[in-house]
């Protein structure tokens, strides 16, 4: 993943390298014909200089116009060659390299002799073009580099700066810890845009979402008034003496209903309050106490599931919660550790520094680790269960920040709380 | 004994209202919070069953005119928001009782009867059924006057027996009352079972008859007649 701005910067260094292939192609060519020219003028201005000379000639010497023996004059040549500019490549013994030359040739006719000036310059070696045009090319791809990498800090440090700020409020923002979220007004025209709508997105989403949370407060409360009134007729119909056996299973069956939409409503209520903050007061606790209270409260069950409880109640755990939510945490977790149990199974219970660790035995479980604390999702098995207990716990915990983490290990599911 | 009910729904007045009267009460009702406020005002009930959310006030003002009043009525709250806070601040101002709904009118009979219990203290506070003697404040059961030794949740299960006998009780109503939140718990009802079974023994064994019948598919009975 690349940063916008990186991403840009990136774009531009791609394109500009065939852009600098070209202008290195073109300066080549450039530079070498223009390099070119100026060798053929001033073995132009050469040769005039070396026609002059001729006049004061008058034996058939060869008269050397510098000292590499290069440029020569010969007189009295019988063939006239006209003028004519070609390119030789001579050894140099000396340098042990082949260098190029221009060379000039044209007979002159003086007093009825025939001149030939040969005029040999050396040129510009084109390897040696190609390697300095190299050299500047890649340096000037080494600063783009290097400036790409500047312009990319420099610029996400100031320009992106609003954006990333934006980014960071977005990331921290939580809609049920709903403090005043606002996104500042920028002076760059998209982001100013973007913290505006933002601005509003949120304002809306958290308008929702309190009216959803007080829906499902007095949806809650107002279906336990019909539910009374199905119940007392229920227990009305209950008292006659005069039903069958069908009647009997269907009231049965109503009133079972009855019970669990019942408690469905509490659950929910429950939740609904915990994820509302409305329990403040904090007190701080020992958790053995609660677990010892909650073990009694649930004898019970313990007992008619014929369950071992292993409690290892050293050392004591103290938190800082609200008591109730506490008393509901706990409750939750060992009833579900009762709940989920096998006949003549065991529970263990045990601490270590600030985690509270919660075993029990049975049967491996269809859903897996993540949608385990979601509402209403249960094991196939558990028909009777509400599928809310866990996400009551995991909410709790949320409240506070606690964690809970969950494993499945030789027939034992386990469940540590960090507090 | 004379109860007066404040409840809005006209369905759930009615049908407690004729329950109570089964049950040998005396009742009037009252829909609205200006009804409640000048019943209350103007005649004394041993029992008043007090709903929170009321047209036209808030049921929590009856119970401060009560109070105000010193009124000697036992005050039930029957309230459709189960919440501590409610329930701590009904009991805060006097309440005696708190009874979220639904509720089982077994267990509002229960309620009412063991409020109004609390209530009197002139007279007996044992009831008796035939050989069976039991005192709740006392917690204590004779039959023919032999002292009978129970577990709390046996002594639970008789007094509610008792109090809604001669009636079906579903086991769910028995458990709700016996474990409250924690009913919800039990896949089945044999739990109830082995309550009921050990209570049965111990009843027999001082001599007593077995009154409760069992209610194919519903629950039980607790015959006296």
């Amino acid at each position: 993943m690349m940063r916008l701005i990186s991403k840009t910067i990136f774009y531009y260094f791609i394109i500009s390298i065939p852009l600098l292939l070209l202008a290195a192609l073109f300066s080549y060519y450039h530079i070498g014909n223009t390099l070119a020219d100026e060798t053929d003028e001033s073995i132009l201005k050469e040769s005039i200089q070396a026609e002059k000379l001729i006049v004061d000639i008058d034996n058939d010497q060869i008269i050397y116009l510098n000292y590499d023996s290069l440029s020569f004059i010969i007189p009295g040549v019988n063939e006239r060659h006209p003028l004519s500019y070609s390119d030789t490549s001579i050894f140099d013994t000396q340098e042990k390299e082949v260098v190029n030359y221009r060379v000039y040739k044209n007979t002159i006719k003086k007093n009825d002799k025939n001149y030939l000036i040969v005029i040999q310059k050396s040129t510009l070696d084109k390897e040696d073009l190609q390697e300095s045009l190299f050299l500047v090319f890649a340096l000037i791809i080494c600063f783009l580099v290097a400036a790409f990498f500047i312009v990319n800090w420099v610029l996400s440090k100031t320009l992106w700066k609003p954006f990333y700020k934006t980014l960071f409020k977005l990331n921290t923002f939580d809609i049920k810890n709903s403090n005043n979220i606002n996104f500042d007004l920028s002076t760059t025209y998209e982001f100013n845009q973007l913290n505006v709508e933002l601005n509003k997105m949120v304002e809306k989403l958290q308008v929702d979402f309190l009216q959803q949370k007080e829906f499902t407060e007095n949806a809650s409360h107002e279906m336990q008034t019909p539910l009374a009134i199905i119940k007392t007729n229920v227990s009305a119909l209950m008292q006659s003496n005069s039903l069958n056996l069908l009647e009997v299973s269907q009231l049965q069956s109503i009133e079972n209903t009855i019970k669990k939409l019942s408690s469905l409503n509490k659950a929910l209520l429950l939740l609904t309050k915990i994820e509302n903050n409305q329990f403040k007061e904090n007190k701080v606790i020992n958790v053995n106490d609660i677990i010892f209270n909650s073990l009694e409260q649930q004898a019970d069950f313990i007992k008619l599931k014929n369950i071992t409880i292993h409690y290892d109640s050293e050392p004591d755990l103290l938190v800082n919660m609200n008591p109730m939510l506490v008393d509901v945490l706990i409750s939750n977790l060992i009833r579900n550790a009762i709940r989920h149990n096998f006949e003549n199974g065991d529970i263990y219970i045990s601490f270590s520094e600030n985690t509270l660790i919660i075993s029990n035995s049975g049967e491996l479980i269809t859903i897996n680790q993540e949608e385990m604390f979601l509402r209403f999702k249960k094991n196939d098995s558990s028909k009777d269960s509400l599928g809310l207990g866990l996400s009551i716990v995991k909410s709790i915990l949320d409240v506070y920040n606690f964690t809970i983490s969950y494993s499945y290990m030789n027939s034992m599911h386990t469940f540590s709380i960090k507090f | 004994m004379k109860i007066l009910l404040i409840e809005d729904e006209p369905e759930l007045r009615k049908s407690i209202k004729l329950y109570l009267h089964q049950e040998g009460y005396l009742v009037e009702s009252a829909s609205d919070f200006l009804q409640a406020s000048e019943k209350t005002a103007e005649y004394q009930y041993d029992c008043i069953l007090l709903d929170i959310t009321l047209p036209k006030g808030n049921g929590l003002d009856i119970l401060k005119q009560l109070k105000a009043q010193h009124s000697k009525a036992g005050i039930i709250i029957i309230s459709a928001k189960n919440s501590l806070e409610d329930k701590i601040t009904g009991l805060d101002l006097g309440a005696d009782d708190y009874l979220p709904k639904p509720f089982d009118l077994a267990e509002l009979n229960s309620r009412i009867k063991a409020v109004i219990r609390r209530k009197s203290f002139d007279g007996d506070k044992s009831i008796v059924i035939n050989e069976i003697t039991i005192t709740p404040d006392a917690r204590s059961v004779k039959v023919n006057n032999d002292l009978v030794s129970l577990t709390a949740k046996e002594f639970d299960l008789l007094l509610f027996f008792i109090t809604n006998k001669n009636r079906v009780v579903s086991k769910n109503t028995i458990a709700e009352h016996l474990w409250g939140d924690d009913s919800d718990q039990m896949d089945s009802h044999d739990f109830i079972y082995v309550h009921l079974r050990n209570l049965r023994k111990k009843l027999a064994e001082k001599g007593c008859v077995d009154y409760v019948h069992s209610i194919y598919g519903i629950g039980y009975n607790f015959k006296t007649n």
